[in-house]
């Protein structure tokens, strides 16, 4: 209530001044600027809403703090562009209650303008390489659902070796894909389960957003076969995907719509079911203003 | 390089007559019509390096079909009335100019700055060459920047192997292992630390792990000799010897490994041994050396703390200027104290190691190296409940792929290295 009732305050606002010489910073009717520019990678997120899980409807709530940096390699005088997502903090509430926690889940993309393989050969060869190198890191991924009984799943570590086609020169737009390993615990009852999958798994990661900050795309996926340490392999597949619109900022902090969609195959909860999910909400991205 | 320099040479000849207007580039008060265009000579082959240490001044021609800014770097020898130019952008493999600028460059100095004009500069002789690039980095013909020397010493590095083990008389057992790690190197004068985080291996197959938090050791050459021999057969020579002492930390290291129904697991809480540097090269880097104190240890499957004291003898080895060629070996020896009787095995278990590796860069990606990496190993050690005492052998073959790795601080310029 307290958001509509800013929101229409903001509605209500006198209409915008003189034009401003930057687009993402207009000035009010009476001289000062206010942000219409946002940067979805920075920012403490905090987002509600209701997802519908196999057919099962909850509410949920999640928090996160995102990062986002560019910087120039000292050693390599390239750009590196770094994503990070820390303390993530999901809830689902109703028939299927449960949470789960990711410590940090970051990408980084060195970008070249033309990326190359050099072979050391006396003269060095230089053979074209048309791909940004990224590294995708994820540590302390817990997952935790009441309705499974005791029990939970833990991903210890999960690192992947991925190109990027799209050689952004910017950190707006990526799209990783390559091997990742990955090492997963599940207890349930007094037993402890290992999966590792030592690169016999491909990742995807893509991310699409307007240079205003608007819309922002996520989507990622994996797939490939996990190897118990009691022996035995396993199939795994996810994919998922979300899609963001801010359409209001309240006290210049955006508010966006978030639908969202996944897919599980032999990966969810600690029996390794098949999952389907769909879920719409608001997100608020505190602190994600581009001033 | 023949082709690209006569592609170049090309370009720098078309360039200096079929220019847009001179009205256009150069003001007419300061440019008299009488006044000759610059002429640039053909290309040597192969081209000329700038050099590194000297400035490079801004200098404007007039815009040429492939060089249409007229945008050139040039190193001048006013007493010679030389100049050593290169375009300020990229060359495609045309020779056309490009948008980019040329990487890893100083600035040039502006022609404000400069001590002579470059309408001055103009009337020199004006030589093609390539611009400088930094120690260990190479700059080819199109101005195009790529690393060629680095230092295996600095890196985040992540790998995979096949890595098969022949336990005793028993049939090959085949494995995977994966390692991971994070080696940092820190120079003072005369003195070179070492950090190593995460260094893990993990093998897939016959399951085992070896972790290890954190390991710092340093190696020093010291100034005042420990003592000196004088020998007086003809002239008196004296000879000087050196003590170089050091120290090897480590901490939190975890090793557990199953060998069929056996299975061992030690915690060792730390471990501190005095070093002693039989050799090493004299940017410290390349050693072989002696170590040799106690560990703490925990060994978490049969819930006794125990006192490990061991010796090793180590080398890490850099073979080449540029960092390619990496040998290593090692032989340790560990004696465990203070335990209690375990049934299965002695009372005093020994363990005994053995490591001889090689790592060799294989190509750059987007100049991060991929190297190929083969070792052996041999494991002696009745320290494990129930498992027979015998050797146990095992060799790898994979790759790593190291992140970071700058150039070695020993790093030539790339006409030095040439040369």
């Amino acid at each position: 209530m307290l958001a509509l009732g800013l929101a229409l305050l903001l509605a209500s606002a006198p209409g915008a001044g003189p034009p401003s010489p930057d687009p993402c910073l207009p000035t009010d009717s009476r001289g000062e600027p206010f942000p219409t520019c946002f940067d979805p990678g920075d920012g403490w997120v905090v987002g509600t809403g209701a997802t519908v899980r196999d057919g099962v409807g909850a509410l949920t709530l999640h928090s996160s703090v995102r990062i986002r940096t560019g910087r120039t390699s000292r050693s390599k005088g390239t750009p590196w562009f770094t994503n990070h997502r820390l303390l993530g903090v999901d809830l689902w509430d109703g028939e299927r209650r449960g949470w789960g926690f990711t410590a940090y889940d970051g990408l980084l993309r060195r970008h070249l303008e033309e990326g190359f393989i050099l072979i050391p050969t006396a003269r060095p060869v230089r053979i074209p390489f048309p791909f940004d190198v990224t590294v995708a890191l994820r540590a302390a991924n817990l997952e935790r659902r009441e309705w499974e009984g005791p029990g939970w799943t833990l991903e210890t570590g999960r690192m992947g070796l991925l190109v990027d086609p799209l050689r952004s020169e910017t950190g707006r737009a990526w799209l990783g894909f390559g091997p990742v390993a990955s090492h997963t615990l599940r207890r349930a009852g007094d037993t402890t389960e290992h999966a590792l999958s030592p690169f016999t798994s491909l990742m995807f990661d893509l991310g699409l957003e307007s240079e205003d900050g608007l819309w922002a795309l996520r989507a990622s996926g994996l797939a490939g076969w996990t190897l118990g340490l009691e022996g035995g392999t396993d199939f795994r597949a996810r994919a998922d995907a979300s899609l963001e619109r801010v359409f209001l900022a309240v006290a210049d902090q955006p508010v966006a719509l978030r639908l969202s969609g996944g897919y599980v195959v032999g990966d969810a909860g600690l029996s390794r079911r098949d999952e389907w999910t769909l879920g719409a909400g608001l997100v608020v991205r505190a602190f994600s203003a581009r001033w | 390089m023949l082709v690209s320099a006569v592609t170049l040479g090309c370009a720098l000849l078309l360039g200096q007559v079929e220019g847009g207007p001179p009205a256009e580039v150069t003001p007419v008060e300061v440019a008299p019509a009488e006044v000759a265009p610059p002429i640039i000579q053909p290309p040597a082959v192969p081209l000329p390096f700038q050099d590194s240490e000297r400035p490079a001044l801004c200098l404007e021609l007039p815009p040429t079909p492939n060089v249409p800014s007229g945008q050139w770097r040039a190193q001048c020898s006013h007493e010679q009335r030389r100049c050593l130019i290169t375009p300020r952008r990229e060359l495609d493999v045309d020779g056309q100019e490009t948008e980019r600028f040329l990487e890893r460059v100083r600035p040039c100095v502006p022609e404000e700055a400069a001590p002579v004009p470059n309408e001055e500069l103009r009337t020199y002789r004006l030589e093609p060459s390539i611009a400088d690039a930094p120690p260990g980095w190479y700059r080819d013909e199109r101005g195009r920047v790529m690393q060629f020397n680095f230092d295996l010493h600095r890196r985040v590095w992540l790998g995979g192997a096949w890595s098969p083990l022949w336990p005793g008389d028993e049939a090959r057992e085949d494995r995977v292992r994966l390692d991971f790690g994070i080696a940092l190197e820190l120079a003072a004068r005369k003195r070179l630390h070492r950090l190593h985080f995460l260094e893990t291996e993990l093998s897939l197959g016959e399951p085992s792990i070896d972790f290890s938090l954190l390991r710092y050791d340093f190696s020093v050459e010291r100034d005042e000799p420990l003592f000196r021999i004088t020998t007086f057969f003809g002239e008196p020579r004296r000879y000087d010897v050196s003590i170089n002492l050091g120290v090897w930390l480590e901490t939190l290291r975890v090793e557990d490994l199953e060998r069929g129904e056996a299975r061992g697991g030690f915690l060792t809480w730390g471990t501190l041994h005095a070093t002693l540097d039989l050799w090493h090269s004299r940017d410290l880097v390349s050693y072989v050396r002696v170590r040799a104190g106690p560990s703490a240890e925990r060994d978490y499957e049969n819930g006794i703390s125990t006192l490990v004291p061991g010796a090793a003898l180590e080398g890490n080895l850099t073979l080449d200027r540029d960092g390619f060629h990496h040998l290593r070996f090692g032989m340790e020896a560990e004696k465990v104290l203070l335990s209690r009787a375990v049934e299965g095995r002695p009372l005093r278990p020994e363990r005994l190691r053995l490591s001889a590796g090689y790592e060799l860069i294989l190509l750059a990606i987007n100049d991060q190296p991929l190297s190929l990496v083969a070792d052996a190993r041999g494991v002696w050690r009745n320290d494990i409940a129930f498992l027979p005492e015998r050797w146990e052998w095992s060799a790898s073959a994979g790759l790593r792929f190291s992140l970071w790795a700058p150039a070695r601080r020993s790093a030539p310029i790339a006409e030095k290295a040439r040369d």
